[in-house]
C-alpha cells in the first residue's frame, strides 16, 4: 500500500472529529454575527439534557427544556440557541413538533473559536425527512401568544408584553440595579 | 509490520466509519463556578455588540427578554468560559421562566455537575450557594444594549 493511501486512510478516520463545511445547498439569511456560516444538514431533534445525562422525560420536555441536533453526518450534538425571528426568540418552540425525528435545518453556525471551542446554530427554516419544502422556523410568537393571550391582545411585541419580564422591570428596573437608580440613569442618559 | 498495518487501516477505517462517530463526551464532573448568569445569544453571535457590552446592567433588560424567550443561559465564569446551563436547582429551563429571569446578569457561585459534550460546557446546577446580585456595573460604559432596551422617556 501506497503512503498516500495510508494516508487517506488515516484522514477518514479522523473526519468525524474535523471541522466540516455545511454550506453545500443553504440559503441562510446573512446576519452579520460573529464566524457566522450557513450550514444545512440533517439531524435528529433531541432533549438535550437527556442526551447528556440519561434524564429523559416524554416528549422532550414538552417545551420546558432545550433542544439539540444531533447532526447524521457525524454524530455531533449542536446547541441551537436562536430561531429565525429578529424578537429574542429561541428555537425550542420550532424544533419541539420534530421531537426524536430527523429532520433537515437550515441556518447559520455561529461563535468565534477564541470564545467557544463549538459553534452554536440559529435555525431559520426546517423540514422534516421526506417532506417537500421548508418552513420557517418562525413559530416563537405564535406559542408565546396562546400562552399568554391577554398580553398578547393587547398588541406590540412580545418581549415589552411579556407579564414576567414586565413584572420584574417594574420591580427591579430596567438595569436590574431598582427603581432609583434606573431614573437617575433614565435622567442623565436621555 | 508497518506494512500489516496499512494493509489493515482501510478496512478498520470503513469499520468505524460503518459503526457512527462515538460521541465527545467527558463524565460529568462536579463543580463549583462563580460567574454572571448572561444571555448566550447576544454573547456569542456578537448580534448586540462586544463581549464586553453584552453582560451586565447595560444588558440586563435583554438578558431578561432572551430568557423569557427561550435562549439559553449561561453561567460565565471569571476565566471566561461559558457553561450551558441545562437545568437550576431541580427546575427545567422553559419551564419556569421566572426562575432564570430572578438570576438574570446576576454573579453568583453555582454547585453542579459539569458535562463536556462534542466541545460545549454544560452544567446542571444543584444549589446555588451564593448570590451577589448585579455587580457588573457596564451600563456605567456602555449604556442601554441594545440602545432601544429603555424606551425614551415621552417629552
Amino acid at each position: 500500500m501506497s503512503r498516500a493511501r495510508f494516508a487517506l486512510a488515516l484522514s477518514l478516520l479522523a473526519l468525524p472529529a474535523a471541522a466540516q463545511d455545511f454550506s453545500a445547498g443553504s440559503e441562510a439569511a446573512s446576519w452579520g454575527l460573529l464566524g457566522e456560516s450557513p450550514a444545512r444538514f440533517s439531524a435528529e431533534v433531541v432533549d438535550v439534557l437527556c442526551q447528556i445525562t440519561g434524564d429523559c422525560p416524554p416528549d422532550c420536555g414538552g417545551g420546558a427544556r432545550q433542544l439539540g441536533l444531533l447532526r447524521t453526518a457525524d454524530g455531533v450534538l449542536v446547541l441551537p440557541m436562536k430561531n429565525g425571528q429578529p424578537v429574542f426568540s429561541g428555537a425550542v418552540a420550532d424544533l419541539a413538533p420534530f421531537c426524536g425525528q430527523t429532520v433537515e435545518v437550515d441556518g447559520l453556525l455561529v461563535g468565534e473559536p477564541e470564545a467557544t471551542p463549538a459553534q452554536f446554530y440559529m435555525v431559520q427554516r426546517i423540514r422534516p425527512e421526506g417532506v417537500a419544502d421548508f418552513v420557517p422556523a418562525d413559530r416563537f410568537t405564535a406559542t408565546w401568544a396562546v400562552a399568554n393571550p391577554e398580553a398578547a391582545a393587547a398588541g406590540g411585541d412580545w418581549f415589552r408584553a411579556d407579564p414576567a419580564v414586565r413584572g420584574f422591570i417594574a420591580r427591579e428596573g430596567y438595569l436590574g440595579l431598582g427603581l432609583e437608580t434606573d431614573r437617575v440613569f433614565i435622567e442623565d442618559w436621555f | 509490520m508497518f506494512r500489516n498495518l496499512t494493509r489493515l487501516t482501510p478496512a478498520l477505517a470503513l469499520m468505524l466509519m460503518a459503526a457512527g462517530p462515538a460521541p465527545a463526551q467527558d463524565a460529568p464532573r462536579r463543580i463549583e463556578v462563580t460567574g454572571e448568569m448572561i444571555d448566550t445569544w447576544c454573547y456569542f453571535s456578537g448580534v448586540m455588540g462586544g463581549y464586553d457590552a453584552v453582560v451586565g446592567s447595560a444588558h440586563h433588560t435583554c438578558a431578561l427578554w432572551c430568557a423569557a424567550g427561550g435562549i439559553p443561559v449561561g453561567l460565565r465564569a471569571d476565566d471566561g468560559t461559558v457553561y450551558m446551563v441545562l437545568k437550576l436547582e431541580g427546575d427545567d429551563p422553559l419551564a419556569e421562566p421566572e426562575t432564570l429571569l430572578t438570576v438574570a446578569s446576576d454573579r453568583l457561585t453555582a454547585d453542579g455537575l459539569h458535562y463536556v459534550r462534542d466541545g460545549v460546557n454544560y452544567l446542571v446546577v444543584e444549589a446555588v450557594t451564593a448570590n451577589d446580585g448585579i455587580v457588573n456595573l457596564t451600563h456605567e460604559t456602555f449604556g442601554p444594549v441594545p440602545g432601544f432596551a429603555i424606551p425614551e422617556p415621552a417629552q
